[in-house]
Order: structure tokens, then sequence, then C-alpha cells
């Protein structure tokens, strides 16, 4: 009989204490365990299949490296997202192409249009389905700039303090607060048009 | 209701107001219209988004998405060779390198002296075996001639 250990049955910090010692099978473990939350959290910032790939796997390669670091502080997913989000926040400003800024993008930046869109009173998410409400914020947070979806996912999905959201996208926290406002008008916006698109 | 108070008005909603600040707010927030409107909008849309994102799995077997990041991982280590040794082999080698050095430099230094001794001894016009049979090699010094000529055979 062998006496390999039953890796999936194996909580994730034994898993780690044994990848810490190079072992690979527990790694692998790790990653089958966690890899969709990963790849699902790259694809939500970057907005491209392959791209959530390239990071996803570029972030358990700097797992394994900095297993060494982990100590333990947060949980094994927390600190692996937060290594994939930094990847992604580096590829966006990477990526950040000089193509013609639309003004409705010059004011998200400055601050402005989001003062003019009128204010949605109703809950536009009344009568949907969870998994129906996941697929409509989905859908908005694709039409949002790169800067504003990843400001709202640190701060709402990842529960950042503005001060840690402004520090991991090297700006103010005043420049935060502005994107993160523009955000969530925006995204009330869109999900108002699309109830109104369902109830024509 | 201005830009500044509509940021701030978020901000209290996130719980990121410092309290003076934040009794001012709800103040505003209970009088006037525009500024309950607002956080009812902030906190109908803070809510949706606690639901979540969808389930988006990896299109991708578990098992070819592990390959590439085994092979980006062995890739990396195989291109620092230095980095897997032991530690005992580092700190090792960093006091054997200079130590290494510091005799060849000495042994270049000394060769002259050492070269000049030996001559004194040396049968001039004699062939000398050389006394190490798997070299294969001989060495003849003519004093006359003042010229060394070392012979290699290879077996």
């Amino acid at each position: 009989m062998s006496n390999e250990p039953a890796y999936p049955s194996l909580a994730d910090d034994l898993l780690v204490r044994e990848a810490r010692e190079g072992n690979m099978q527990a790694f692998e473990e790790l990653v089958a365990r966690h890899r969709d939350k990963l790849y699902a959290r790259a694809f939500s910032m970057v907005r491209n299949e392959e791209e959530a790939i390239d990071l996803s796997q570029e972030g358990w390669v700097k797992g394994w490296q900095r297993l060494r670091q982990f100590k333990g502080g947060s949980s094994f997913l927390t600190w692996m997202t937060r290594i994939v989000i930094n990847l992604c926040l580096d590829h966006l400003r990477k990526q950040k192409r000089p193509h013609a800024v639309s003004i409705e993008q010059m004011d998200e930046e400055t601050g402005g249009v989001e003062r003019q869109m009128p204010i949605v009173v109703n809950d536009p998410t009344e009568g949907l389905t969870r998994e129906e409400l996941r697929q409509r914020i989905d859908g908005a947070m694709a039409k949002l700039t790169d800067a504003h979806r990843a400001v709202l996912i640190l701060h709402e999905f990842e529960g950042l303090e503005y001060k840690e959201v402004a520090k991991r996208m090297g700006c103010s926290i005043g420049t935060i607060m502005s994107r993160l406002f523009y955000a969530r008008r925006r995204l009330a916006a869109l999900l108002a048009d699309v109830r109104k698109e369902r109830q024509t | 209701m201005s830009g500044g108070e509509a940021l701030k008005t978020q901000a209290w909603l996130d719980g990121e107001l410092p309290p003076a600040e934040a009794a001012a707010i709800a103040r505003l927030v209970n009088n006037d219209a525009a500024a309950r409107d607002l956080s009812t909008e902030l906190r109908q849309t803070t809510a949706a988004l606690a639901v979540g994102e969808p389930v988006r799995p990896v299109p991708e077997s578990r098992e070819f998405y592990w390959s590439k990041i085994e092979r980006a991982i062995r890739a990396a280590e195989d291109s620092r060779p230095s980095a897997s040794r032991p530690a005992w082999w580092r700190s090792l080698a960093r006091w054997l390198v200079p130590a290494g050095f510091t005799a060849a430099l000495a042994v270049w230094v000394a060769s002259p002296y050492l070269h000049q001794r030996q001559q004194g001894s040396w049968v001039s016009g004699a062939e000398i075996e050389s006394p190490l049979n798997d070299v294969g090699s001989f060495t003849f010094r003519s004093e006359a001639e003042r010229m060394t000529v070392v012979w290699i055979s290879t077996y």
C-alpha cells in the first residue's frame, strides 16, 4: 500500500506546508482546488479569456516561488488572489493604449458625468434571481473602463479600504473615491437600463 | 448637494468617514432629498454587488492547465542553478572562490623564485623521464641553449 498522503482530503495549510518542502503534487492539489476562483478574478479584471488564463498561471508560478513568504496571516486563497490581482494591475498598466479617449472617459477621470446621471431610486435588481443578477452585474462590469472596474473589484469584492486600494493602484485616495463613485453610479444606470429593456 | 458632499455620502456609507464628519453627513441624508436618493442608490448597488460574480471555470482541463504551470516553475528553477544548491554549499563557495584565487596568485608570484632554486639541481643537457606513467611526457632541459622542451605523448 502506498504511504502517499491523500492530497484531496488535506486542508490548505497542510498542502502549503508540503509544497514549501518542494512537494509539487501538494501544490498541484492547491492549484486544482482554487484555479477557477483565481481565473474568474483575473477574467473580471482584464475581461479576456486568454489573458486571464496566462495571468492566473503566472500567479501560480509566483505563488510557488514565494511560498516561504506566506505566513498564514490570511487564507492561502486570499494570499494567492492578491498575487493575481497585482499581476492584473501591472498588466493593465502596461497595456494602457494611447488610443483616443472619449469625452465620456475624460469626464469619468475628472469627475462630472456621474453628477449628471439621474439617480436610480427604484431597485433595478428587484425580481431577479441570484444567477440572473450575477449575469447582469457581469455584463455591466464589462462596460466599465479598466480603472473603474478595478476599483470596484478591489473595494467591493476584495473588501479593501480606500487607502489600500489607492496603494495598490498607485493613486490618491481622492482619485479612488471619485472612481468608485462613478463606477457605482454607472453600474446602477446600466442595471436600470436592463430592467427597462425587460419591461418593454 | 455638492460634489464633495456626494463623495462624503459614499464614504459615510462605506464606513470610511471620520466620526466628526459622519454626523454632518447623516444629518444631510436625513434632511436633503437628493442626498437621501443618492444614498439609496449607492446602497442598492452595493447590495447588488454583494451577490458576487458568475461562476467562471477555467476553460482548460486540470492536467493541461497544470502542465503549463509546472513547465514554467521548472524552467525558472533551471535558469537559476545556484539558487537550487544547498545553503552550506553557497556559503562554502563564498570562501573557496577568493581563497582559490589568492592561492593561484601566490603560486604565480612565487614561480620565478621556485624555478631558480630548481635549476641548480638540474643536470645540463640531461633527459628527464616523467615520474608519472599515465601522463606520458618527457622534459628535456638544455642550459647551454637556455631552453626546455616538453614532449607529451598520448597512448
